[in-house]
């Protein structure tokens, strides 16, 4: 990625008495590629996790407690629980029970140890993934101000000053300095969220709370600034080779706001380099390549290469009708199969047809024989009956000329 | 698009080193320092938001002042009877000092309607947020009428005051 890609950040001047910058028109410095890193909320979190576990000092119970008796069960039959119980006698301490975690004055379960893991290994590349996510959160308006600074009246961020602002020796300048800049509210937010915290910890040593305020990153070693600024509540200060997760995302969330000085954000570069290029500081490491490039979905969606290959939207929805019955209904059975409904007008003609000649014939069966008629139906049946005779050979045998009577 | 939990879209970008939008909620919707979690009716899930830049005071991302690029915000001004209508640029979106475009609105309520109207819709701004812009100066302004003319003493004094 060119320089010449990557936008500009005005570096803010300062006040007239820190005269080199005041004469001096605007100048700008190239937004560093640590910036554009991926913003990583879940690797920020776990790091700052267990970063945080590094700075404990172990605690425990003393490793006598509870056992400095001489106690032993009673044993059954004494109408006492089994419990080891002091011995001796002449004071109240004897005979109450001892050793067990539930017992007054016996040790507790699980007593702790100094040999606690209290420290936690974190991968190196992990940690630096979270130090330049960290960093690039900073320079988001949304999510410093999600993080609760008080950035409204900043001109720009990330916020850049001249490099006068290292020299600055005085506190009272140094307040004057964020005023001008910006930063007072946050600063201000700080010094009134000054409070007794609730809780035992006041009575362990952490007393007061507050919030945070704005981080100063200068970029020089041994910059009078450190001391200027200092004492500011709230105000912390970091050197921008040793910059500190716990710190730029404190208590595991990101967006602190920081307030860089120009020769700090210019060594931004040196020390982590770019996507592609190694850093000098740190050996052989690289920025972390990002899942995503343009993680802008709405404009991918919206983007001329996606909509004109995208198929128009379906604004009708086709709904799933009722299932008729196509032997019930007739129009259904006709989508199903179009034939039905010929073959159903031939059905009923024919069944028509069939009725019609039925009630006919019972009609005609039902009605009284004429004369003319019933003498032809005689007639045919008697000529049937010599027919049947001559079709068949009946004379030939004996048997038959007893009742068949006279031959033709 | 697939949401996995606390597994922000990572970003590279050219040009403005602004985040998406989308991504910028995914990260800030769970946990920020506007996010107000009362009265809810006994559950959590109704979420608020004390965001200026909220016209709902809802916490979702249609509603973010902080997810989104185009933002309007309408609240009371310090003179009385004034309401700030403020839009925020897009193209100013790492200078949060001059973020936004305010304008202190002393008029009638029809006038000050259509101007919010206009500016949230008619310049195709946010149109989807129409809507609770005008619910927003409706509810502004009846409140700067209750402070101007103090909290009711009696029912009877309400009715005579309701316009």
């Amino acid at each position: 990625m060119a320089a010449a890609a990557r936008p500009l950040v005005s570096v803010q001047p300062l006040p007239g008495s820190l005269n080199d910058m005041s004469t001096d028109h605007v100048t700008t410095v190239a937004l560093p590629d640590v910036m554009k890193a991926s913003i990583r909320p879940d690797i920020v979190n776990f790091v700052h996790s267990n970063i945080s576990k590094n700075s404990r000092q172990p605690y425990a119970v003393s490793k006598k407690a509870g056992h400095q008796t001489s106690a032993e069960s009673w044993g059954t039959g004494r109408a006492v629980s089994r419990i080891p119980r002091v011995s001796g006698g002449g004071t109240h301490r004897a005979g109450q029970g001892a050793f067990g975690n539930m017992c007054r004055g016996g040790r507790m379960f699980a007593p702790t140890k100094t040999w606690r893991r209290w420290h936690r290994k974190v991968n190196v590349n992990q940690k630096r993934y979270a130090v330049v996510s960290a960093i690039a959160a900073s320079s988001i308006p949304s999510l410093v101000m999600a993080r609760g600074h008080r950035v409204e009246s900043v001109p720009e961020m990330p916020l850049v000053i001249s490099d006068s602002a290292e020299s600055i020796e005085k506190t009272s300048t140094a307040i004057k300095v964020l005023k001008e800049i910006g930063a007072y509210p946050d600063a201000e937010k700080a010094k009134d969220s000054h409070a007794i915290r609730p809780g035992k910890g006041k009575m362990r040593n952490r007393r007061y709370i507050s919030r945070k305020g704005p981080l100063i990153v200068y970029g020089t070693e041994g910059a009078k600034l450190v001391k200027a600024f200092r004492n500011i509540p709230g105000v912390e200060v970091a050197n921008v080779e040793r910059l500190n997760l716990l710190k730029l995302a404190p208590g595991g969330h990101l967006g602190r706001f920081v307030i860089w000085t120009k020769s700090a954000i210019e060594k931004l570069d040196s020390i982590y380099g770019s996507f592609e290029k190694c850093s000098e500081k740190k050996k052989g490491y690289v920025l972390p390549r990002s899942k995503m490039v343009n993680a802008d979905l709405a404009r991918i969606i919206n983007s001329d290469e996606v909509q004109s290959v995208v198929k128009p939207i379906k604004k009708e929805m086709k709904r799933a009708s009722l299932k008729k019955n196509p032997l019930k209904n007739l129009n259904v059975m006709l989508k199903l199969n179009p034939y039905a409904k010929t073959a159903r007008r031939m059905a009923l003609l024919a069944e028509a047809e069939r009725v019609k000649s039925k009630k006919e014939k019972l009609d005609k069966k039902r009605k009284p024989v004429s004369k003319e008629e019933l003498a032809a139906a005689k007639a045919a049946g008697k000529a049937w009956y010599k027919t049947m005779i001559s079709d068949s050979d009946y004379t030939e045998f004996d048997n038959f000329t007893k009742w068949l009577g006279v031959s033709q | 698009m697939i949401k996995r939990p606390s597994r922000g879209k990572k970003k590279r970008g050219f040009g403005m080193a602004t985040v998406p939008g989308q991504l910028i909620w995914e990260m800030v919707k769970k946990n920020n320092c506007f996010l107000v979690k009362q009265f809810g009716r006994g559950t959590a899930s109704l979420r608020f938001s004390k965001e200026s830049n909220n016209l709902y005071n809802l916490n979702s991302y249609k509603h973010s002042g902080l997810a989104n690029k185009k933002t309007v915000t309408i609240q009371a001004a310090d003179k009385d009877q004034a309401v700030v209508l403020a839009t925020s640029k897009t193209k100013k979106q790492n200078k949060p000092a001059s973020l936004y475009h305010k304008s202190v609105m002393k008029k009638e309520f029809r006038r000050m309607a259509k101007a919010v109207e206009n500016q949230v819709e008619g310049n195709y701004y946010r149109p989807d947020l129409k809507k609770a812009a005008l619910a927003r100066l409706s509810a502004v302004h009846r409140s700067l009428k209750v402070a101007k003319s103090g909290v009711k003493k009696s029912k009877r004094q309400a009715l005579k005051i309701r316009v």
